[in-house]
């Protein structure tokens, strides 16, 4: 017995030794992970794509439609029966800047393992897929410092610099500027990127794989670059970019869009509608009262393409008894009466001692609701009085009606920062033409019939005339119209342009709005870092803001007005 | 290789010496005389063992030069060597430091004063009479330098933790190992048992330790610092919970053992409320069903007919002060166990049965688990035993409520004052056809109704697990023995969650199905050399082998928006997410150690040991590695006073040790994460966040301890302190860069953390004699945690951050794992607060102000037990010192206007003394309390108590009852037993301050909403035949 159990015991033993770590490297290999031999370099050009344009519904939710789709004036929270405030967003919120920062700042990691493949050198090596990444890198770059300020390009992505400084925004512009003449110069008059497993083709959510377009979406950003730059302080790379943009080409007759996935998970791409359709309607927006007051102002066709008539009917707001609103009854009643009667709204009024009636046509008039809003007046912006975004806006997926795309950069656009350039004498060439362009393929765009085209053309906001601030203001305003669904950019163009005025205002009035904290009733200028700067990389983060400001959502951008 | 001369070593050893087989025959009594009947006489090294009859007197077969070991509770044990004589008449004596026999790494019973390191055993009667459905939480207030936190709700893990936090990232929990064989301890979301994190949802699952049936346990050790644990090498680094489960010990006959412990469960306390303001904003009440708001900002509750939620406008507006309380239930707990054991020469058997059946005090909430344990010894021969163990458990957890900012509890505890909970339960609309219909009633828009959420939504988790081994023990000789284990770990967990259509979040429905399977298998030999070399100088030499392989795999499904709202499968929803597989991850750890126990003259001992790992987990060239300890300890008393006039035992010690941590399968090459969802059907490729690191070394812990015991007064008074300096190197961190970068994180070893502390276990005697006794111990233990160093460029980084974005868990050089830092009071250049033009505080807005640390400097238990003729009362009081925890709780009911506090400033409203960044001046605006609160609710600064708290945490009145003989009772025991049943004081506002929102270590010092800690109160019944 003894010797059997020591055989045993000396069986194992041996066992042990003999079976010790030969498996090791082996199990300690991911079993669902790929290399760079089972890739394909078109997979990440759909990935870079999507994550920067079509996001998840969390920085969707909280930075583009709680933000800046709110700064660009575009949409408004704040109505009676929304549970969230008309102000909100332009208090610091640190759960909405947060998640928009880390989308932005973490969206690097994406761009850099494609351009990594990619370049010279890569395991992919491919000089026109190259050039698509250095033109993400340019989209990238464009929306991420006109949203934060100051943030590190010179020494980003090299894993080796830990520390990476931050660089001016004149400084991002400039390298962005000629990384993408580096993309354009590479492109040449290639049209496709390869064959083979090399074909980019549908996986190319934008052009299709098709090469001239891309080159000519460098040329649109870079002419967009260069004119936000124009006139900041040091630039002097902006004329000479405007003019080479254009004689190379910008995207004057095509839009570059991502179609929506209906079928996707909000938590990997949301539209309008994920959020539409959830919380009961009572997270639902109204369309903004200085965007709708334009368009019903000049005529604008758009009008019904973007937004739907209040539902109107029988509104009875009943007056507070109690609690500090009772002193503002009067003030509040005026507030409400204005906002409608701007917006030439049919309705009646009653008013008795204890509540106030309205009567208003169904369906009838497009009211816009006043963004930034104080919880003060909300009870009497009843939700039936405002006009909500259209249907294709906000269309919920799987349901079989179209949403609208999401716009990277349209025809509209370009013609119109065409036309731009040429009022700002940076180019040459007939800018009314560009401008009307720029309005035709805008309309086109939301299918707006060549006959309204033609009559809106035919108005006085549809050509160009008067000084060249008012044409400016002319451009301005019809890109930040062109914008629309497109809040990061429409808001550039106001802190950029200062237009429409009515949208970059400031606000004093506690009664009715909302200072927003540290804001103090100024205009947003940017939003926060994230808080991990401060842990990560406090050195460079805080040399940034001696240079920049504080960091803050007053803090004005290097090319603001 | 190095194992070829062990073979040698061991070969060395493989001869026997034969011995001769003896019966011994004996009483066993107390320090009085008196016989103990069911006192434990086990051969030691062996199951061979038998209990003490009614009379005290026990039969065994047994060897010459065997040890017998005399155990009974609440007395030392004896272990004495079988000579010559046939009878052995045991007297044993009440607890004290002098002979106590403790069970430490590898299972191998020591005696205590022997060891050059701490290590503290509980008995299995003292976590088992005032029963916690998580054993874990029975060790609170029993051992120094341990700390457990609770959270969540039934059948949730806690945190444990032992001398503090001695990792930066990954686990900083100390290893259970159970018989010998370490178990796994993953909660299923994470691989690991931290579990819970997200401030929004916290759930927090069982595993671990919590599946372990109190009932079978025979007594729990805790090794506390890496010297105590140097065996396990690189799983030591957190310390080592060793739990030691019952053997048959009954030899006459078969014995029978009931256990039946029922109790009710009901909030210990609850926040203080406002009765006098209702539902409403801006001092009014609602006036339109579509503007109802969360908060009660409202006007005076006076009882008129106001807008009530649901529509109806004739409900008196009046204060429902119990609406908060009436949500909760007194809820049943109930755990029943029957054991059978028997013992021979041959062998001996166990088995048992556990039920539990336990309800949360919210309704259809409750928990269900069997236990299954056979225990089986045979002795096949006088020199070969078989030892086997096999536990089945099956648990299935009904409704375990999240926790957190949309927990359940948050719409619970800021309801509006003049809401009647009750009418809550019309969550929903007859009949609902359409989506509309279908919306939850809630008493605001976006607001949870909290009976949909219990009874209408699903989160449901199934465990089951075995755990067992089969060990075959073989004794050579009287000197020489050696063992070969095989143990297993098998858990698989399947969840299923569903919330309705209708809910508040998520309108058209969403569910989740996962399920989870992890598993350990450890094999191990182990040979022991057990030698007197010559009278004084004796060796203990073990030599150890162990295989451990560790894997886990999990598929999981989930979607949305069903097509038929009345029906909750996969195959029912629009949306159906990709499957996330988990494949098959697997790690293993090979191992050999050596360890060498000396002692010289009773009063001398020397251990060192040595343990070399080799783990798959990092790459060739720093897969094997070393550890080393050694620990020295001197029984002095002889020399300072021979003969014992004062004190009657005193023992130095100190110990060296270094031990380590190694990481997670697949951390070492990059690759491509698998294709994610895709868009528009076309194949996305998603990249890394996390930079790997093929250069990864283990983590390296390193401690010096040193320590002394005494007793006196005859041994009325005992006192053991430890000091010790714990330095952890090389941590494994996923260091947070900037994303500039291209990643998120590097993996990287980085930093240095140091923990120091100290422990003091003072025990004493204070009243004994026949008819009534008094014994009670005082644990404190305290420990500073500090980051000495993190990596270059990096000054601080944050574990989690609350979903109001007040505070941040955050790990800064100089500072400890765990400093609170948060949003404050902003202030002008001459430090008076600021506020703005309209009046309201203006909030720092980032969370930079250093606001404490989650770490509670401090903790005591003080443990009590006064026998009165059959009368026994024991009680536990013990309390946390220091550490400061965020009351998110506090905030929300402050910013809701619910709390008491925000009666302040109702009626003329406040002008804050300030400076008015408005006017540049000193402040005169008058702000409404809702504007008041409102602002101040956004700075952590004013809902960051202190953790100090001291609470009765356990009593128990016991009972023998008498001449149950007649009945066939052998003996019976009643105890009216309580948990949790008052505080003595608290600084926390509304929350208690030990419940954290999970159990990671980012989640320690913010509690949101967390369910409120239960008082039991319960009858426990003992019955033995």
């Amino acid at each position: 017995m003894k010797n059997k159990f020591l055989k045993i015991l000396s069986v194992l033993l041996l066992i042990f030794v003999a079976s010790c770590t030969d498996d090791f490297n082996e199990i300690n290999e991911r079993p669902d992970a790929l290399a760079a031999t089972d890739v394909s370099a078109k997979f990440f050009v759909t990935d870079t794509q999507q994550k920067l344009f079509a996001p998840n519904r969390t920085p969707f939710w909280r930075g583009t439609i709680l933000q800046s789709d709110r700064f660009s004036g575009h949409f408004a929270h704040g109505y009676a029966q929304s549970f969230i405030s008309g102000e909100n967003g332009w208090t610091f919120n640190f759960w909405f800047q947060e998640f928009v920062y880390n989308w932005l700042a973490e969206y690097n990691s994406t761009l850099t393992a494609f351009t990594n493949f990619v370049k010279e050198g890569g395991s992919l090596e491919n000089d026109q897929y190259y050039a698509i990444s250095l033109i993400m890198k340019g989209l990238y770059y464009q929306l991420y410092v006109d949203t934060h300020g100051m943030v590190p390009y010179a020494e980003a992505s090299d894993p080796d610099i830990t520390l990476p400084k931050y660089d001016e925004l004149k400084d991002i512009y400039t390298g962005v500027i000629s990384e993408l003449d580096q993309a354009i110069s590479l492109i040449g008059n290639n049209t496709s990127t390869g064959s083979g497993v090399e074909k980019l083709g549908e996986n190319d959510l934008f052009f299709g794989g098709d090469m001239q377009k891309w080159k000519q979406l460098a040329n649109s950003l870079k002419l967009r670059m260069a004119l936000r730059a124009q006139g900041a302080p040091g630039e002097s790379f902006s004329a000479a970019s405007v003019s080479q943009a254009i004689s190379s080409g910008v995207l004057t007759d095509t839009d570059a869009l991502i179609n929506r996935d209906i079928n996707i998970s909000q938590w990997a791409s949301a539209t309008y509608g994920d959020v539409w359709h959830n919380f009961y309607g009572i997270a639902h927006w109204h369309v903004g009262s200085v965007l709708l007051n334009t368009l019903q102002d000049n005529n604008d066709p758009r009008l019904s393409k973007y937004a739907v008539p209040a539902k109107g009917g029988s509104v009875t707001i009943i007056k507070p008894t109690e609690g500090g609103n009772v002193a503002l009854i009067d003030k509040h009643v005026a507030f409400l009466k204005s906002t409608l009667d701007r917006a030439g709204a049919e309705y009646t009024m009653t008013e008795s001692s204890t509540e106030i009636n309205i009567n208003m046509p169904e369906n009838t008039n497009y009211i816009g609701l006043p963004t930034r809003l104080s919880d003060k007046p909300k009870a009497y912006m009843d939700t039936n009085l405002f006009s909500e975004p259209s249907e294709i806006v906000r269309n919920k997926k799987n349901s079989g009606n179209p949403i609208f795309p999401w716009v990277v950069m349209s025809a509209g656009e370009s013609n119109l920062l065409v036309a731009e350039a040429i009022v700002k004498g940076l180019a040459s060439g007939n800018a009314n033409q560009y401008y009307q362009k720029g309005i035709e393929h805008a309309m086109a765009l939301w299918d707006v019939s060549s006959a309204d085209i033609a009559a809106y053309l035919s108005t006085e906001m549809g050509s160009l005339s008067g000084s060249t601030d008012q044409q400016l203001e002319k451009i301005a305003t019809q890109r930040w119209i062109a914008n629309y669904t497109n809040g990061y950019e429409a808001w550039s163009i106001v802190r950029d342009t200062g237009y429409p005025s009515a949208v970059n205002v400031s606000v004093s009035d506690t009664d009715l709005y909302g200072l927003g904290g540290e804001l103090n009733g100024a205009y947003p200028g940017r939003l926060q870092y994230g808080s991990s700067v401060y842990g990560n990389n406090a050195d460079n983060t805080n040399a940034a803001l001696a240079k920049m400001g504080p960091d803050n959502m007053a803090t004005k951008l290097w090319w603001a007005k | 290789m190095r194992k070829n001369s062990i073979l040698s070593i061991f070969l060395f050893f493989a001869f026997s010496i034969s011995a001769y087989a003896q019966q011994i025959t004996g009483s066993v009594t107390d320090e009085n005389g008196i016989p103990l009947p069911g006192a434990s006489v086990v051969v030691e090294g062996t199951s061979n063992g038998v209990t003490t009859n009614f009379d005290g007197n026990y039969s065994i077969e047994t060897s010459q030069g065997d040890v017998l070991v005399f155990r009974f509770v609440g007395y030392q044990s004896q272990s004495i060597t079988v000579e010559s004589s046939s009878a052995m008449n045991v007297q044993l004596m009440p607890n004290n430091a002098l002979s106590e026999v403790v069970v430490t790494a590898l299972g191998i019973s020591r005696e205590k004063k022997s060891l050059g390191y701490s290590v503290s055993e509980v008995s299995g009667e003292s976590i088992n009479d005032v029963k916690d459905d998580n054993i874990a939480n029975s060790l609170i207030g029993k051992v120094a330098g341990l700390q457990i936190t609770q959270s969540g709700g039934i059948g949730s893990g806690s945190r444990i933790t032992i001398r503090g936090n001695n990792s930066l990232g990954g686990n900083t929990q100390a290893l259970i190992v159970v018989d010998g064989v370490p178990i796994n301890s993953s909660g299923i979301n994470s691989g690991s048992n931290d579990d819970g994190g997200a401030t929004f949802r916290s759930s927090i699952s069982g595993g671990g330790i919590s599946d372990i049936n109190s009932d079978d346990v025979e007594s729990i050790s805790v090794l506390k610092g890496p010297t105590a644990a140097a065996l396990y090498g690189s799983r030591a680094g957190n310390g080592v919970i060793l739990v030691t489960t019952k053997k048959g010990t009954n030899s006459d006959k078969l014995g029978v053992t009931i256990n039946s412990n029922i109790s009710v469960d009901s909030p210990m306390f609850l926040p203080d409320y406002q009765n006098e303001y209702g539902h409403g904003t801006l001092g009014a009440a609602p006036t339109d069903i579509t503007q109802l708001t969360r908060s009660s900002w409202g006007s005076r509750l006076d009882g008129s007919q106001k807008l009530y939620y649901n529509g109806n406008r004739a409900i008196p507006y009046s204060a429902q002060e119990n609406n908060v309380s009436d949500f909760f239930r007194n809820a049943i707990k109930s755990i029943s166990s029957i054991s059978l054991d028997k013992a021979s020469e041959a062998g001996s058997i166990r088995f048992s049965y556990t039920n539990n059946s336990t309800e949360s005090v919210l309704e259809n909430s409750d928990l269900n688990s069997h236990n299954f344990n056979l225990r089986g010894v045979a002795n096949l021969s006088d020199k070969l035993s078989v030892d086997s163990k096999a536990t089945y458990f099956t648990q299935e957890v009904n409704n375990r409520t999240f926790g957190g900012g949309e927990g359940i509890l948050g719409y619970v505890y800021n309801m509006p004052r003049n809401i009647a909970v009750d009418d809550l339960k019309n969550y929903q609309a007859d009949n609902p056809a359409t989506p509309a219909e279908f919306g939850v009633i809630g008493y605001a828009p976006s607001t949870g109704n909290p009976y949909w959420m219990l009874l209408n939504d699903e989160e449901n988790e199934r465990r089951n697990r075995f755990i067992g081994f089969s060990k075959i023990d073989y004794k050579f000789n009287n000197w020489l023995s050696a063992f070969i284990r095989i143990g297993a770990d098998i858990t698989s967990v399947r969840t299923r969650s569903v919330e309705k259509p209708g809910h508040h979040f998520y309108a058209s429905g969403r569910m989740s199905v996962g399920e989870f399977t992890s598993s350990e298998l450890n094999t191990d030999f182990l040979v022991t050399a057990n030698k007197d070399l010559s009278d004084k100088f004796n060796i203990v030499a073990n030599i150890g082998g162990n295989m451990s392989k560790r894997t886990s795999e999990g598929l999981s499904n989930s979607g949305e928006s069903f097509k038929i709202p009345t029906k909750f499968f996969l195959s029912n929803l629009n949306v159906l997410n990709a499957p996330v597989e988990t494949p098959l991850s697997i790690k293993k750890v090979n191992s050999l150690y050596g360890a060498l126990s000396t002692s010289y003259d009773d009063f001398l001992y020397l251990d060192v040991s040595i343990r070399n790992d080799w783990s798959s987990t990092l790459s060739e060239d720093n897969r094997s590695y070393m550890y080393n300890s050694a620990s020295v300890s001197a029984l002095v008393h002889r020399f300072i006073d021979p003969n014992q006039e004062f004190f009657n035992f005193i023992k130095l010690r100190a110990s060296i040790a270094e031990v380590g941590n190694d990481t997670d399968p697949y951390q070492l090459s990059q690759t491509f994460s698998v294709p994610g969802q895709g868009y528009l059907g076309l194949t996305t490729l998603g990249s890394p966040s996390v930079r790997l690191n093929p250069d990864l070394k283990p983590e390296t812990v390193s401690s010096t301890e040193f320590g002394v015991e005494l007793s006196m007064l005859n041994n009325k008074l005992s006192l053991d302190l430890s000091i010790y300096d714990m330095t952890t190197k090389d941590l494994i961190y996923n260091v947070p860069v900037p994303a500039a970068t291209g990643y998120s994180f590097f993996k990287q070893n980085i930093g240095e953390v140091q923990n120091k502390g100290v422990e003091v276990n003072l025990g004493a005697n204070l009243v004994d004699n026949e008819k009534f006794s008094w014994n009670t111990s005082l644990f404190y233990s305290k420990n500073e945690n500090k980051i000495i160093e993190l990596t270059e460029g990096l000054e601080s980084f944050i574990y989690n951050s609350s979903n109001d974005g007040s505070i941040a868990v955050k790990a800064a050089i100089d500072g400890s794992i765990g400093d609170l830092y948060g949003t404050a009071w902003a202030t002008n250049d001459s430090g008076m607060g600021t506020v703005d033009a309209d009046g309201k505080p203006i909030s720092t807005g980032a969370q930079d102000t250093y606001l404490g640390n989650a770490q509670p400097d401090a903790l005591f238990g003080w443990s009590n037990t006064i026998s009165l003729n059959d009368f026994t009362l024991s009680f536990l009081i013990d309390a946390r010192i220091g550490g400061q925890v965020y009351s998110q709780t506090s905030a929300e009911m402050d910013s809701y206007g619910v709390s008491e506090r925000s009666l302040q400033y109702r009626e003329s409203g406040v002008t804050v003394d300030a400076y008015n960044t408005g006017t540049e001046s000193a402040n005169t605006q008058n702000i409404t309390a809702q504007d008041y609160f409102t602002s101040i609710s956004n700075m952590a600064e004013f809902y960051v108590y202190d953790q100090d708290n001291v609470r009765l945490r356990e009593l128990a009145i016991g009972y023998d009852i008498q001449n149950t003989q007649t009945f066939g009772i052998d003996s019976a025991r009643l105890q009216l037993i309580g948990r949790n049943l008052f505080f003595f004081s608290k600084s926390a506002d509304d929350i208690d301050p030990e419940s954290m929102v999970g159990t990671t270590l980012g989640t320690q010092g913010i509690s949101v909403n967390a369910m409120p800690t239960l008082k039991s109160v319960g009858l426990n019944l003992t019955l033995n035949f």
